[in-house]
């Protein structure tokens, strides 16, 4: 059975999150999927990425103020887009929401109100009952086109796998296809700063690309059969919450490698919805071994590892089997002591290799970083984009 | 090793230095008579006062000692209040009543006649729209010959998003004042003398603090005209470090932010000298979570940071380092028996041994608030009581002003009602009572409050150590370090609280099955107040709409050149607005992206 999957917020202008992060815990410790999207974020980011996400629920946690308008401005986004089944809206704010102000919202849509002292397994108790079993099916092709659409087949896609992909699945179909849209795979320990690096790519994109050009993003976060994830991605990424951005976070439900089961699926759902320029794929931190996206790279059209520059010895790096496969290779956090080290080291070993490895250093955290602006025009404006030149 | 690494060695040799004093005082018979007579002449010094009662008490509590060894450690150790470590308190007197009142010639002064004393009350306000604030103010001050305002902005001006910004409607107004231009700052201060030397003013905003204080320095010079900078008196609290920590209030990335703070300090030290620029918070790490000796750790080490990250700047610790200030949570757990007297000690030999600080700089001058987070919405009326105590554990600290929670803050900006009351706490407790109106040193000095404030003091280096091992306060910041700890701590107070570990009176104990829920009045904002201050933010920026532009260009040219950014800002303030400057700032320099 697929766990129950809800998304959990601050509203904007509030950066109170000691409450939502122990209930996040608390979630997860009771077998919920929560993709945690933050502090400070506006209606209509909640709204978009709930529904990118495919929850059954939101959950908020405000603390001061404005929940009245808040909430009722979410439900009215969520409403506008005719979900099936509606997602439901609940929340909190200890005292700062009275059963007057939940009156008003019940009266708005809003799902469930839980007021100051309510113990956290009421809350879980809750969850399970209201939002357990709730029966999805494709929408209709009326929908084709729109972000509930496409995620709700990622949602099928990924609550269908029983079984390990089809061989036919994966590495001739996806790789077969004739694609408009350029898959990415970045790939590299935990750490070393992926979601950071994908998020300032993709706001280079957004300036640089026409505003009908769209681009997904396809991040793994490990998970385990029958248990609660937390997918907290979306929390550290600020351009990526835009219109333009499609962005799906999925639990490895105990795949080990990098990814999930049905990651071939939602990847090849991705790019047949022919909605995007785009598709950047964020692998989990992965250990010395991972090749996540085959030797021969079948998944994507670039892989690139993105290390931190503290992998440890010469040897460490040795052992690193990606090293050997990645098209790109980014030192990140560029800053820290042991880059220069690093780069020296990888570029000896990719020299010998003599694969046409690309090697680059980053510093992502850094606005403007000029490392992140060359892996931009290597990945973006590259000679790569839209082919379906076989590797 | 980082500054902080020296802090700890400084305390340890200071420690060895104690012992050897002792010993010294013990064994050299001449430095023991020195001893000796340095404390009957402390003594000697110490002026009498009368009570109400008739009861003739010394204005100064001193231990009965006649041994100079343990003169030597208490003089060493405590210090007199307003000595070195200052342990008992910044300033020598501090609450007492002025001498004169006490006198002879002035017993025929009418009773009921307040002395001139700064009173250290200084109520947070904030809500609605700026005249409302104002209002509120002017309540709150009514009574006070000291006008100590403190200011609470909205979400949107913490977060610098303009009031027309998407989905922040609501939030106008809310849990603070909205603020979003130079004429907002104008009516916010209205009818107040800010520059008379009894008014202060206290802003509590960090993320787009160059921005509020450019906007009221400004709009202090409409009024009072161009010279009023050096009169003007208050605080910003600019505390960058904590944001990421704990409060998660921070806009731009920790660089330019902390670049922008320091062009701030720079020219506030030289053309605001009266004003204290920054003051360094540990209340929101506590009220995140973290416990009394996390606070204390995290605020100090932070504290330290800035003074080496300003140092670095150029600028010299005896300019800056005595218009830095300190804020704190009160809680109701032990530690806050000394906990900030504790910290006063760790400042002043941190700031002395390392960094080179005069008697000014060495003064950690400390606000305290009675901590928000232990107020709870069942049997409301109990935290009454519980900010009561908090009160009386930060005047035994000896904090130089204070706010004190009103009872209804679990449910709403505080009503009139319910701040009066959080007003009067202070005043019953430092005027009515006789606790510290008489004499210094009543309540500290006990056994208890030593032991309590060594195993404070020990903890505290141990964080230190823990916060230098990963490079240093920014290193520890980078690995989310006081991050991860604020959690980790808060998490676990929950669960206590759960569990009934920890008690709460009408929580987990003694609660009433069945109460109705409360009636409480809540503070809210009319939709009309927010429409006024979406017209009001459309009107200005349509009024100024030549001016901006070029403008928020030059800000952003300063920014790109290193020049300081703060003295630009008190240009870009008269036609912009504080949306528009923060966005202009972000794509100049980034967005602060969030920890979690």
């Amino acid at each position: 059975m697929s766990p129950i999957r809800i998304l959990t917020a601050v509203p904007i202008c509030d950066g109170h999150d000691s409450a939502i992060n122990t209930i996040n815990l608390e979630f997860i410790r009771h077998g919920i999927e929560v993709i945690y999207l933050g502090y400070h974020r506006s209606a209509r980011d909640i709204a978009r990425a709930a529904v990118q996400e495919d929850v059954v629920a939101i959950g908020l946690s405000t603390y001061n103020g404005g929940h009245i308008e808040f909430f009722g401005e979410v439900v009215d986004l969520l409403e506008q887009r005719r979900l099936a089944p509606p997602i439901k809206l609940f929340g909190g704010g200890g005292g700062t929401i009275t059963h007057a102000d939940a009156q008003i919202m019940y009266g708005h849509g809003v799902d469930r109100i839980f007021f100051a002292g309510t113990p956290l397994e009421e809350m879980v108790k809750y969850l399970r009952g209201g939002y357990g079993d709730v029966a999805r099916f494709p929408y209709e092709l009326a929908f084709a086109g729109s972000d509930q659409f496409l995620s709700r087949q990622l949602t099928l896609a990924d609550n269908g796998s029983g079984l390990p992909p089809q061989a036919s699945e994966t590495a001739s179909a996806a790789s077969k296809r004739v694609r408009s849209t350029k898959v990415i795979g970045l790939t590299g320990p935990g750490g070393a700063g992926k979601t950071t690096l994908i998020d300032e790519l993709v706001l280079r994109f957004l300036h640089s690309h026409a505003a009908d050009r769209r681009a997904a993003i396809l991040s793994h976060d490990p998970s385990i059969v029958g248990s609660g994830a937390l997918l907290g991605d979306r929390a550290t990424m600020i351009y990526s919450q835009h219109d333009r951005v499609f962005m799906r976070s999925i639990g490895t439900r105990g795949m080990t490698g990098g990814l999930s089961l049905s990651t071939d699926r939602c990847l090849r759902i991705l790019a047949e919805s022919n909605l995007f320029e785009f598709i950047l794929m964020e692998t989990v931190g992965t250990g010395q071994e991972a090749i996540p996206f085959g030797v021969d790279r079948h998944l994507v059209d670039q892989s690139v590892l993105v290390m931190p520059p503290d992998y440890g010895s010469r040897i460490q790096l040795q052992k690193i089997a990606m090293i050997d496969v990645a098209d790109v290779i980014v030192v990140n956090k560029a800053d820290l002591r042991g880059a220069r080290t690093a780069l020296t080291e990888i570029e000896s070993r990719i020299r010998t290799n003599r694969k046409g490895q690309s090697l680059l250093c980053t510093q992502a955290n850094r606005h403007r970083d000029t490392g992140v602006d060359q892996l931009f025009e290597l990945l973006f404006t590259g000679t790569g984009t839209g082919t379906d030149t076989p590797k | 090793m980082t500054p902080l690494g020296q802090v700890v060695l400084a305390i340890e040799e200071y420690r060895r230095f104690v012992v050897s004093q002792i010993r010294k005082a013990r064994t050299d018979h001449e430095f023991g008579q020195q001893i000796l007579q340095k404390w009957q002449e402390a003594k000697a010094r110490i002026g009498t006062t009368v009570t109400p009662t008739g009861l003739r008490l010394p204005r100064l509590a001193l231990p009965d000692l006649d041994e100079a060894g343990e003169i030597a450690r208490f003089l060493c150790e405590e210090g007199l209040p307003g000595e070195f470590p200052y342990l008992t308190a910044a300033y020598p007197e501090q609450y007492l009543e002025p001498a004169a009142i006490n006198s002879k010639e002035n017993e025929n002064r009418r009773n009921h006649e307040k002395p001139f004393i700064e009173e250290p009350t200084r109520l947070f306000a904030g809500l609605g729209l700026a005249e409302d604030t104002n209002a509120r103010f002017h309540y709150l001050s009514r009574n006070q010959r000291s006008k100590r305002l403190s200011t609470a902005f909205d979400g949107p001006t913490l977060y610098g998003v303009g009031a027309a910004a998407d989905g922040v409607f609501g939030k106008i107004g809310e849990g603070g004042v909205a603020i979003d231009t130079v004429e907002d700052m104008e009516r916010l201060y209205a009818g107040f003398a800010l520059d008379q030397p009894n008014v202060s003013v206290s802003m509590t905003i960090s993320g787009p603090a160059p921005i509020l204080l450019a906007m009221f320095l400004v709009a202090a010079k409409h009024r009072f005209g161009p010279d009023v900078g050096p009169k003007l008196r208050g605080t910003i609290q600019a505390d960058v470090l904590k944001e990421v920590q704990a409060q998660n209030e921070l806009i731009f990335p920790i660089e330019p932010s902390l670049r922008f703070l320091a062009d701030m300090v720079d020219y506030s030290s030289r053309e605001m000298p009266r004003w204290y620029p920054i003051s360094i918070s540990g209340y929101h790490i506590a009220e995140a979570g973290a416990t009394p000796v996390q606070q204390a750790a995290y605020t100090l080490s932070n504290g330290f940071a800035y003074v080496d990250y300003f140092r670095n700047r150029g600028l010299d610790v005896n300019v800056f380092g005595p218009r830095l200030s300190f804020f704190l949570d009160c809680g109701l757990d032990v530690e806050y028996v000394a906990l900030a007297r504790v910290c006063r000690k760790i400042w002043a030999i941190g700031m002395r041994e390392v960094f080179g600080g005069g008697n000014r700089a060495q003064i950690l001058k400390l606000h305290t608030q009675t901590s928000g987070r232990s107020l709870i919405a069942a049997d409301w009326h109990n935290n009454l009581t519980r900010t009561a105590v908090e009160l009386m554990l930060a005047c035994m600290n000896a904090t130089n002003s204070c706010h004190s929670n009103s009872a209804d803050e679990p449910f709403t900006t505080p009503s009139e009602e319910y701040a009066r009351y959080a007003a009067h706490a202070q005043a019953i407790l430092l005027e009515e009572s006789g606790l510290f109106r008489h004499m210094m040193n009543t309540l500290p000095g006990s056994p208890g409050m030593k032991v309590i404030g060594n195993a404070v003091e020990e903890a505290i280096l141990e964080e230190f150590r823990e916060i230098e091992q990963q490079g240093g306060v920014l290193g520890a910041v980078e690995r989310r370090y006081q991050r991860s700890q604020i959690q980790a701590s808060g998490h676990m107070l929950e669960n206590q609280i759960y569990d009934g570990v920890r008690p709460v009176i009408g929580l987990n104990r003694y609660f009433d099955q069945g109460r109705d829920w409360p009636e409480v009045r809540m503070m809210r904002t009319q939709k009309e107040q927010k429409r006024l201050q979406l017209d009001r933010l459309q009107d200005f920026e349509k009024r100024h709409a030549e001016e901006s532009e070029r403008c928020l260009d030059r800000l952003s040219e300063v920014v790109d050149n290193g020049g300081n950014v703060f003295e630009e800002l008190t240009r870009t303030v008269e036609h912009c607005s504080l949306g528009q400057m923060t966005e202009r700032l972000c794509e100049v320099v980034g967005k602060f992206r969030p920890m979690v």
